[in-house]
């Protein structure tokens, strides 16, 4: 791809010359020549600049009146004065700065932003040391609760239109907006409904005052009293970047880290707010060992280690592991070493595994944003299984891409299942003229993100042999998600402790020893299925669950804050996660360290030194070897009576979030998603109860019309699927 | 015949005639113009507009052809371009537009139609007052008349030109005057300034070139077709071509809309044509252009209504409105009232206007019952100060401008209120027929007064 | 007898002069010279009028702390459990005497003239532990009095900063 070339303008800001491409805004221009300009609302990650806080007013040579730097563009020859030489500019920030302190409550001492805040920074710079307003200040009820995460200061907030700003034109949920006019105006959420979106805690961190607060971090502590643990977010396959505060030892708020390539600063309400699971109530804190008809009993670290290595031993090398995919790479290796190389074993079950065909066409997610056409495979709401991408998606369709979306309710409909299908379809030509056309555009685009968010075994081969197919170069990117956040790390920890792939244990036989690490395998159904045929069962989770019935030895263990270790984010990029605050026993590691020495398998009980920087690069392309062979495929769904069941996870569910209370009301509602047609045939409206089921027996659910989605589908979150088949019938109650 | 003074090129026959209705205005003569002008070159009519010197009547008076100049042409953007009526017409004192819009409909029309053809514009949109329900329904009628005639719609008068005229009703804002506001509005968005540049020109409505033009500015365009722009400019003084409508308010004997040629002396504006003060009372000042232009003192009075001459007097012509202020007037309550208009429209984006605007009716009032101290003049003057020319539209100019001046001209009554502790007309000033009173309006809100909206 | 009787004698006569004068030993404890007005001693948490605490647990008397033996943890006021005007107040409020230098930087920092330095400096303790004051102990008044020098002739007038705003 060559650069276009750029045109470097000259441009004069404070007496000191510097050259910066045409266009450049006017805030970063002053920055390149080490002028800071202050400012409330500009924010470049919010689309243009809007000029409404005018703190950045500057004056400009050959114009009367003072300009808002943020609204300027670098133009050659242009001669900018901030407030640094310019008195007639220092006095405009002066009286900006009075203008906003004159309604702002004094309460910094009460306020949580008190000692990281913008406004008490620039006022401290710019502003009046005085007040001269002798009148009663503007009042309103506060605090308002939007949502159960974050809270609402209306007389603190200086309406920069910021948090509204990121409402409508990054996360796109359309649901703050601002009411009123004038001195009166307020922010609000539409409607007054609670703010219920994926990604709603952003507003609390680019609110440049007190306004928009997490409501878990109210009153919890000073910024002169906490630490900040730079860390990634180990709860779904991106691995955004964070900042993790701490207080005293515990956990009291996450922060985005802006990464450019990874996450542009933003942070889903998972992320931010998931932290509080590590002081749940069924948190396990020592290690628990079967005693024959007494049930469980806590025992020592010496104990429990001894008794693991036992029944290791006496599987004489019918060992499996289940992982649940979180664990870091570390993690992973000590546990696939531990049964490849010192038990003989050679079964476990991994939550991804992915083809490394994929790759070859590596790409940081940020260019999905410069990409001219994206394609959206498979049944999974991308929204659901990584957040960040949909917001990369959404950057892109803003930036004037196509997005194509192949699915059950994509601009594209293809029935539930057929994400393989549809995707030989396109690498061959084919399929309907819709996709024939679609395939045609991508072929002929020089930049195309491919996002394929779906559960077939084998889509990273199938992606990298459609990548191959549309001849995806420089600039393009495929982006398969994985399904948990570490999947690739995992995966690829347990390929090198052996000999390729080794087997998948879902037979009949006996099992000698079943590992299960972490809740999300204890989770599992297929896992407690295979513990059944276990003689011996070890298994590490943070919380007590149904596992714990069938388990022998269960250690306690560790939250992705408490661990160090790297990680492997859906693009394949390494990163480093720290431990923020150490958990209440030993971690993972050390156990297996110690296991490890029993089983004669030398196991460092820490991670190595740090592999990768704060910020992670992206390893350059893997060579694409000859692109596989396209197996031919069919859809994995049947016909059958009734609609057509399509079962999501959904983002808010998982063991830590379930845990979590201020999340509760982002989990899924009970409802299932019909199409338009099936429920006009069926005579039901949004907000019906359902009866969902097959043969008269069934639930009652909540209908959702969905005009995107396919007829004959139905769409349902997982934690309300429980015992629904492939198909169901829905009638209205 | 028109009375002396009066000089009515717009409103021509309209005494005579009922020009709401096609027939009567083709038989004067109307949409002769827009069937010359769809075959004139569009070029040339921008030349023309260009040459007639004709300035925007809205307030800002820029010249009209010079704006129109600025529109892209059709084959040099991928986005179509729009024609935007500015009917939104909301300044205090004004009522001119109305008269155009309920008199002269379908010269108005013309004007588009005529307007569109110079830019290449197929789509006009005409943003009208939400309270304007009669100009609505007679603007609406005369649409359909031209709809029906042919003038308005696809193929105009045999000729490939389409055009599509939408009337868009506002929701009562004031700051929905402002073109990019107006086009905020107009897209279903909060009706708040954008950032300028872009300007309008280059993206307005849609992201697309927009010309916003005032409804006056566009019903001149018939005539100025139909005279030829260098005739035009002869009328009027240099620098101020034409006639305009002046909406004479306050305390007159005859108030109303009249069309004179730009350079009349105020003083036969407010005496000769509108019959002097009532009841023999002394003139005290004069606000010339709206209620958001510095005041004219009853020394100023000579000032001659044109671009210039009001600038040179350290006022402005603004959107034509003289509303005349007698003995009677308490200053400070007029700049209060006029302080607390513009607080209540302030549409609460950009901070010097949002806050500076409450600030001012704080201390107003504060002075107004007698309670300010000394020095709260001059920090209500530094107030003004700090927010003109900070703020990102002409609202916050508009509220401190007045307030300055009423200040600044007269300070001794001002300061009066301070030093004896309260008005000095004790309770016997009136603002009667300047301002409505605010409990009017509070008392319109709570339903306890019928005030009858249109007449 | 020493070689030189002289120096001895002399000492001698410097004892006995001593023996007739008044002693300056003070015997404390019973008896408590009194201290400047202005002594920095032990610190008191300060009550509004109507009883509610004028802390609102801002954590800026810990910022200001050179010796860090100031420990907040602030809490939410609400309708059924109101502790101080406002939104937040200090749930825990501790300072550790055995840390404290007594600078009085604390009372400084205070927005709301919550903390100040009373008079009393006897605070010593069997047991480390009883040198963290809780809040309970900071609002109660202390037990032990000192007495205070008149405040007539040894306290400096009230600093401007104070009497003016």
């Amino acid at each position: 791809m060559s650069a276009p070339a750029v045109e470097l303008v000259t441009v004069n800001v404070d007496g000191r010359e510097v050259q910066v491409p045409k266009g450049t805004g006017m805030i970063e221009t002053a920055l390149a020549a080490g002028v800071e300009i202050p400012v409330f609302c500009y924010e470049p990650r919010l689309g243009p600049p809007v000029g409404a806080c005018r703190m950045c007013l500057c004056e400009v040579e050959g114009m009367p009146k003072l300009q808002a730097a943020c609204t300027l563009t670098a133009q050659d020859g242009m001669e900018l004065r901030s407030a640094q030489t310019s008195a007639k500019a220092a006095e405009g920030q002066n009286a900006v700065l009075e203008f906003i302190l004159l309604n702002h409550p004094l309460d910094c001492p009460d306020c949580d932003k008190g000692g990281e805040c913008p406004l008490q920074d620039l006022t401290f710079r710019w502003g009046p040391s005085n007040t001269r307003m002798h009148f009663p200040k503007r009042t309103f009820e506060k605090p308002i609760p939007i949502s159960p995460t974050i809270s609402l200061d209306r007389e603190r907030c200086i309406l920069c239109y910021r948090c509204t700003r990121f409402s409508e034109g990054v996360s796109e949920d359309l649901q703050l907006v601002a009411a009123h006019r004038g001195a009166q105006s307020i922010i609000t959420t539409f409607e007054e409904e609670p703010y219920r979106a994926h990604f709603s805690g952003n507003v609390t961190e680019l609110c440049p005052v007190g306004a928009l607060l997490p409501s878990t971090y109210r009153f919890r502590a000073r910024p002169w009293e906490i630490d900040n643990t730079p860390t990634v977010c180990g709860l779904c396959p991106v691995g955004c970047n964070t900042w993790a505060t701490t207080r005293e030892g515990k956990v009291q708020r996450i922060l985005s880290r802006n990464h450019p390539e990874v996450d542009d600063g933003w942070l889903c309400d998972k992320g931010r707010f998931t932290f509080d699971h590590l002081r749940a109530e069924d948190r396990l804190r020592e290690p628990l060992v079967r005693v024959r008809r007494r049930g469980f009993e806590a025992v020592g670290y010496d104990d429990a280690v001894r008794e693991v290595a036992r029944g290791l031993r006496e599987a004489g090398g019918s060992v499996a592991i289940a992982f649940s995919g979180g664990e870091t790479v570390e993690q992973a290796s000590a546990l696939a070493r531990l049964v490849r190389q010192g038990l003989g074993g050679d079964a476990a079950i991994l939550p991804d595994d992915l083809d490394p065909a994929v790759d070859a066409f590596r790409a940081p997610l940020s260019a999905i944003r410069d990409a001219e056409i994206c394609l959206v495979l498979g049944d999974e709401p991308v929204m659901e299984r990584a957040p960040i991408v949909d917001l990369w998606l959404r950057a892109a369709r803003r930036a004037g891409a196509e997005v194509v979306t192949v699915g059950p309710a994509g601009s594209v409909s293809t029935p539930p299942g057929s994400a393989a299908a549809t995707s030989a379809e396109l690498a061959g030509g084919g399929g309907s003229d819709e996709l024939r056309d679609a395939g045609r555009r991508l072929r002929e685009a020089s930049r195309v993100a491919i996002v394929w968010s779906g559960d077939d075994h084998d889509s990273g081969r199938r992606a990298a042999t459609l990548a191959a197919s549309l001849g995806l170069g420089d600039g393009s990117g495929l982006y398969v998600l994985p399904r948990s956040p570490n999947g690739r790390g995992v995966a690829q920890a347990w390929y090198e402790a052996g000999e390729g792939r080794g087997f998948d244990p879902s037979g009949e036989e006996e099992l000698g020893a079943l590992i299960v690490s972490g809740d999300e395998a204890a989770y599992d159904p297929r896992v407690a299925q295979l513990a059944e045929r276990a003689r011996f069962v070890f298994a590490t989770s943070m919380f007590t669950g149904d596992h714990t019935l069938w388990a022998h030895v269960v250690a306690p263990g560790t939250s992705y804050l408490e661990r160090d270790g790297t990680v492997v984010n859906l693009e394949g990029r390494a990163q480093r996660q720290r431990r923020v605050v150490d958990p209440p026993h030993l971690d993972e590691l050390e156990l297996l360290a110690r296991v490890g020495t029993e089983l004669g398998v030398p196991i460092a009980p820490w991670a190595a030194e740090a592999t990768v920087d704060d910020h992670a690069e992206l390893a350059p392309r893997a060579q694409l070897e000859a692109p596989p062979e396209f197996a031919p495929a069919a859809s994995t769904n049947g016909a059958g009576p009734g609609l057509e069941l399509v079962v999501y996870r959904p983002l808010f569910s998982g063991p830590g979030v379930e845990r979590v209370e201020s999340l509760a009301f982002q989990r899924p509602a009970p409802e299932i998603e019909l199409a338009h047609a099936d429920a006009q045939a069926r005579g039901i409206a949004t907000g019906d109860t359902v009866t969902v089921g097959l043969n008269g027996s069934g639930r009652a659910l909540r209908a959702a019309v969905r005009r995107k989605l396919r007829p004959g589908v139905a769409r349902i979150a997982a934690e309300h699927a429980d015992g629904l088949g492939s198909h169901v019938e829905v009638t209205k109650a | 015949m028109t009375p002396s003074g009066l000089h009515e090129v717009l409103l021509r026959h309209a005494d005579e005639r009922d020009l709401t209705k096609r027939a009567e205005y083709e038989a004067v003569g109307g949409y002769r113009a827009l069937t010359t002008a769809l075959r004139t070159d569009p070029g040339e009519l921008v030349e023309s507009l260009l040459a007639s010197g004709l300035r925007g009547r809205g307030g800002a008076g820029f010249p009209m052809g010079r704006k129109a100049s600025f529109i892209p042409k059709p084959d040099q953007t991928p986005n179509p371009i729009y024609l935007t009526v500015n009917a939104d017409e909301s300044e205090p004192g004004t009522f001119k537009d109305r008269e155009l819009m309920l008199r002269i409909p379908h010269a108005v029309i013309e004007g588009i139609v005529i307007t569109c053809h110079a830019i290449g514009a197929e789509t006009a949109f005409v943003y009208l007052r939400g309270e304007y329900a009669t100009e609505f329904d007679v603007m609406a009628a005369a649409l359909d008349e031209a709809h029906e005639a042919g003038y308005v719609g696809p193929g105009i008068a045999g000729t490939d030109t389409n055009v599509t005229i939408v009337i868009h009703r506002g929701a009562g804002a004031y700051i929905c005057g402002e073109e990019t506001a107006l086009l905020e509005s107009l897209e279903g968005k909060r009706g708040q300034p954008r950032s300028k540049p872009p300007f309008p020109a280059i993206s307005g409505v849609y992201a697309s070139p927009t010309l916003i033009n005032n409804v006056e500015t566009i019903a001149t365009v018939p005539t100025i077709v139909g005279m030829g722009g260098e005739e035009y400019a002869k009328l009027g003084v240099e620098n101020s071509a034409g006639t305009r409508l002046f909406s004479l308010s306050g305390n007159v004997v005859k108030g109303g809309n009249y069309e004179l040629e730009l350079g009349t002396p105020l003083r036969e504006l407010i005496y000769d044509l509108g019959g002097g003060i009532p009841d023999g009372r002394a003139l005290k000042a004069v606000i010339p252009g709206g209620s958001s232009v510095p005041v004219l003192t009853a020394d100023e009075v000579d000032t001659a209504l044109d671009f210039d001459a009001m600038a040179q007097a350290g006022t402005m012509l603004g959107s034509g409105a003289v509303i005349v202020i007698d003995e009677r007037a308490c200053m400070v309550q007029l700049g209060l009232r006029v302080a607390q208009f513009y607080m209540h429209e302030s549409c609460g984006k950009c901070t010097p206007c949002r806050e500076g605007t409450r600030w001012m009716v704080q201390i107003l009032r504060k002075l107004e019952a007698g309670e300010a101290e000394q020095g709260e003049l001059d920090l209500l003057l530094n107030v003004c100060d700090r927010i003109l020319g900070n703020c990102l539209c002409p609202l916050g100019d508009a509220a401190a401008m007045p307030i300055a001046s009423y200040v600044a001209k007269f300070r001794e009554e001002y300061q009066r209120h301070i030093d004896e502790g309260g008005c000095p007309f004790g309770g016997e000033s009136s603002l009667e027929g300047v301002v409505a009173p605010v409990d009017q309006h509070h008392a319109h809100l709570r339903g306890q007064i019928e005030v009858p909206i249109h007449a | 007898m020493s070689p030189q009787p002289l120096p001895s004698l002399k000492g001698f006569a410097v004892t006995l002069r001593q023996i007739f004068r008044k002693p300056i030993t003070q015997e404390y404890p019973e008896y408590k010279r009194p201290v400047y007005p202005r002594f920095r001693g032990r610190h008191r948490l300060n009550l509004h009028d109507n009883g509610l605490e004028k802390c609102v647990g801002c954590s800026l008397c810990a910022a200001a702390c050179p010796a860090d033996c100031i420990r907040v943890v602030p809490a939410e006021n609400t309708p059924q459990n109101r502790v101080s005007p406002g939104e937040r107040y200090a749930r825990i409020y501790e300072i550790n005497m055995s840390r404290c230098i007594f600078c009085g930087y604390c009372e400084l920092a205070c927005p709301f003239d919550a903390i100040t330095l009373g008079n009393e400096y006897e605070l010593s303790e069997y047991h480390r532990d009883d040198q963290i004051y809780t809040k309970e102990m900071l609002l109660a008044p202390p037990i032990k009095q000192v007495p205070v020098a008149d405040r007539e002739r040894y306290d400096t007038p009230e600093p401007v900063w104070k009497t003016e705003s």
